[in-house]
């Protein structure tokens, strides 16, 4: 189904289904107001925040806490249950297995929810100020708690920090706000339906922001992935050689336990450590051979000129402490993990199963350089968790 | 009498802030003072608003504010209407950085900007029936009604002020506020229902709408400093292909300006104009692979070296379709397959392609290179009016020169930007194809044998 199909489908359910209930039940009811909402988790369904470094999260989890306010708990549980079947079919997920998973993962973050609203209030929705809101931000959290827990599993990492929040922020304050809107506070200030209509217009554009974002985080990675083949291309270096180091020197990394950040400037210095062989007089392969330390050389003057990959181009000058320094900082190590994952690949020719023991002890016994042997140790720990690859060895 | 551009200004600026200044005092005089509390909390959050919006587009950057400004109009309603959306949006003129660089004019030019608009504003929603203010439905209405009288204000004003401080045409500023400054409208809604809800809840509600929409400025500012990596990134890669190449010194950075030159005579959209950008600038990343030499010898090549310099085609073609964003285009590293062919069926074929040839084969044209000095633009423009519909698009070719000559802007020989030392003087004739020499003839080529792929 293509994108434009998808959302006509939508918009027909959507369309349809509150016509029909329109014309049962009149505008006035309380199942018109619950159909309404019940299509606003339907697209809040298919649109998701997507922070770079979180678990997404729909937009429906704003609707929801509308919803609480809105409708009895069995009507509650019977609009979502409606809104998610619908959503099952119309969102983009391969198999049926996905599906399923997700609509489970919806049903029991929406009932914690539910359970924690009344439990705070009381089974009393006309509660105080305080009380209510307080009721609603915590039914919010017990939602994006479901959605975190399932992401903790399945990346097998857990990140309790506050870092990179803002999109859970901004769906909680959203939603509240939303459920405020609707039907006011202590008996005031209730607008009902326009009030979620319009107070999802920051929720709106915080998706849209997100969007962006994550669009233009896509194409920078495949830009750098793209331009770490660039030396391949021209014969210099083995083929998939800064993909593996990349991938190796980020296993590395996060072992030793290196901020995301570090990770990225690892990740971007690993991609483009022999980007800079191409500038050098001539990169034919025919020439004198060049040496790795002139590569690394240009490939850094190159990063430098960027000013977000200045950092990552510090890794590839020379360690000013070589191995038995005392207070090591991010660089120094970072800059270990990348020589120890580049050395490795060429010394494993690529990763071969059969090379690699020897390939481990050449970079122990360290022929002109000596490597830190915490990095190394790293390096076997990295190495034995892989999976070997089949019809080696 | 006429004054300096800097003078007009500050006359305008200061006729603006008095303006302010009267507006203010006759209403201090005849009205009695507005609630405290709703003054502080207002003024402070605006100025908060406001100050974060640096990095921001200027059209993103009001939003905040100005929807503070609206919500501002209604709590002040039953108290002092008029009075207390001025003084807050007095605040919202106040900008640290411009006080720190004590940017005086700016800083009372916002100001009364913001006060006045703010005025004119809360005039309107004043006068309105009370009936209609009760009605959710009817508030819409009134809150599109309101904001018109801002929109008004602020862009004529505005429009005033950058015509005296550039060349700019009146009219043509005001076109271009107008279409920048359209979104007003939804959040005037949105700032009236928040100003709603202050009076029936309280201050709880600011954080809850604040919140959500610094959010979507953090991210957006976060999405504009990674488009600024990327294209720091793209630019490192351009900058290393004409330290590699001296003759192609701004070749890239032209064929793309050349190229959006086209784009926006053919009105693609804004998309599509940033995805022609990058595969303009990146179109030749491939002779990063070529030999220094080879992209430097002074006169023809052999038919051997013509083949490895053609080689680095299929490796910019190779890295543009290894990006998703710019895969669509990525035949624009191909000089033979974007030769237009009439018979072929161009539709659902992307033109960009066909764009970057033009723009391409132009500047190549008109800029020295190691086996040719730069044609006279005429020159140029003639043989791409002669293959228009054989090698070129005619579409295309059309598009350029039209929008070269409503610019009147000269290129090629006598108006070069770039001059080379020339250890070989190049050759005065032969067009060359772009970015490539002509091939020697058969007869003087140095290996004979040796075959094109």
């Amino acid at each position: 189904m293509s994108t434009l199909t998808r959302a006509l489908a939508t918009a027909g359910v959507i369309v349809a289904g509150l016509v029909t209930v329109a014309i049962i039940a009149g505008l006035d009811s309380t199942a018109f107001t619950i159909a309404v909402l019940a299509a606003g988790l339907l697209v809040g369904e298919l649109l998701e925040l997507r922070p770079l470094e979180r678990a997404t999260v729909p937009l429906s989890y704003a609707v929801v806490l509308v919803l609480l306010r809105a409708a009895s708990p069995v009507e509650f549980i019977a609009a979502i249950a409606a809104a998610e079947l619908a959503a099952s079919v119309l969102r983009p997920a391969p198999g049926l297995v996905v599906r399923g998973e997700l609509f489970v993962q919806r049903m029991v973050a929406a009932a914690l929810a539910l359970g924690v609203y009344e439990l705070v209030l009381m089974g009393d929705g006309s509660g105080g100020k305080a009380l209510v809101l307080t009721a609603l931000a915590l039914a919010g959290i017990a939602e994006l708690a479901v959605d975190e827990t399932v992401f903790s599993v399945r990346s097998r990492r857990i990140d309790l920090s506050w870092h990179g929040r803002s999109a859970q922020l901004a769906l909680v304050t959203s939603g509240m706000l939303m459920a405020v809107g609707y039907d006011g506070l202590e008996g005031r200030g209730g607008m009902g339906l326009w009030g979620p209509l319009f107070f999802s217009v920051p929720l709106l554009a915080a998706w849209y922001s997100f969007e962006r974002l994550a669009a233009i985080r896509r194409t920078y990675t495949q830009t750098l992935r793209a331009l770490s083949i660039v030396p391949e291309l021209g014969g210099l270096v083995r083929e998939g050689h800064a993909e593996r180091v990349a991938a190796l020197a980020l296993s590395m990394g996060r072992d030793l336990g290196l901020e995301p950040r570090d990770l990225e400037y690892l990740e971007a210095a690993s991609l483009l450590h022999h980007i800079g062989h191409v500038c050098l007089d001539d990169p034919s392969v025919l020439g004198r051979p060049v040496e790795s330390s002139e590569v690394a050389q240009a490939s850094a003057e190159m990063l430098r000129q960027a000013e977000f990959l200045a950092p990552a181009a510090e890794l590839l000058s020379p360690d000013p402490h070589p191995f038995g320094g005392a207070e090591r900082s991010w660089t120094s190590v970072s800059g270990q993990v990348l020589r120890v994952a580049s050395a490795y690949d060429e010394l494993s020719e690529g990763g071969q199963a059969r090379l690699e023991n020897g390939a481990i002890e050449a970079l122990y016994s360290g022929p002109g350089y000596v490597y830190d042997p915490r990095v190394l140790a790293s390096l076997e720990r990295v190495l034995e968790r892989r999976p070997v690859p089949a019809g080696v060895r | 009498m006429s004054l300096r551009v800097p003078d007009r200004l500050t006359v305008f600026c200061l006729a603006v802030g008095l303006a302010t200044l009267g507006v203010v005092v006759a209403l201090a005089l005849t009205t009695p003072f507005p609630p405290l509390v709703p003054l502080v909390v207002f003024g402070a959050l605006i100025v908060f608003a406001e100050s974060r919006g640096v990095l921001l587009t200027p059209t993103l950057e009001t939003t905040a504010g100005f929807m503070l400004m609206m919500a501002s109009i209604v709590v002040f309603y039953d108290s002092n209407a008029l009075l207390g959306p001025v003084i807050v949006a007095l605040c919202g003129g106040i900008n640290p950085a411009h006080i720190r660089e004590r940017a005086w004019r700016k800083t009372i030019f916002n100001c009364g900007n913001y006060a006045l608009a703010a005025f004119a504003t809360a005039l309107v929603y004043w006068s309105m029936p009370a009936w209609m203010l009760s009605s959710p439905g009817w508030l819409v209405l009134v809150a599109v009604l309101a904001g018109l009288a801002f929109f008004v204000v602020v862009v004529t004003l505005l429009s005033a002020v950058i015509t005296l401080s550039s060349d700019d045409r009146f009219g043509q500023v005001f076109r271009e506020l107008v279409i920048a400054h359209i979104q007003v409208f939804p959040f005037a809604v949105l700032g009236v229902f928040l100003g709603r809800l202050y009076l029936d809840i309280g201050a709880v509600i600011v954080p809850l709408f604040v919140a959500p929409i610094l959010v979507a400025q953090e991210t957006f500012a976060s999405y504009l400093a990674l488009k600024r990596s990327h294209d720091d990134t793209v630019r490192i890669l351009i900058g290393a292909l004409e330290a590699k190449d001296q003759y192609t010194a701004g070749h890239a950075e032209r064929v793309a300006m050349f190229a959006r030159y086209i784009g926006l005579e053919l009105g693609l959209s804004a998309k599509r104009l940033e995805r022609l950008r990058l595969a303009a600038l990146m179109h030749d990343v491939g002779k990063l692979v070529v030999p220094n030499h080879l992209l430097n010898k002074p006169g023809k090549l052999t038919e051997a070296e013509f083949a490895r310099v053609r080689l680095h085609e299929n490796v910019s073609l190779e890295i543009l379709t290894r990006i998703d964003f710019l895969a669509p285009v990525a035949p624009s590293a191909l000089s033979e397959f974007t030769r237009f062919t009439p018979v072929a069926d161009e539709k659902g074929q992307p033109i960009e392609p066909h764009i970057v040839a033009v723009a391409d084969a132009f500047d190549a044209m008109t800029s020295t290179r190691s086996y040719r000095k730069a044609l006279a633009q005429s020159t140029a423009f003639k043989e791409l009016r002669e293959n228009a519909g054989k090698q070129f698009h005619p579409r295309v070719v059309d598009a350029l020169i039209v929008a070269i000559e409503r610019r009147h802007e000269q290129y090629g020989a006598g108006h070069e930007v770039d001059v080379h030392d020339f250890a070989v003087e190049p050759p005065t004739v032969g067009l060359g194809s772009a970015g490539l020499g002509d091939l020697l003839d058969d007869s003087d080529a140095e290996t004979p044998g040796v075959s094109a792929p």
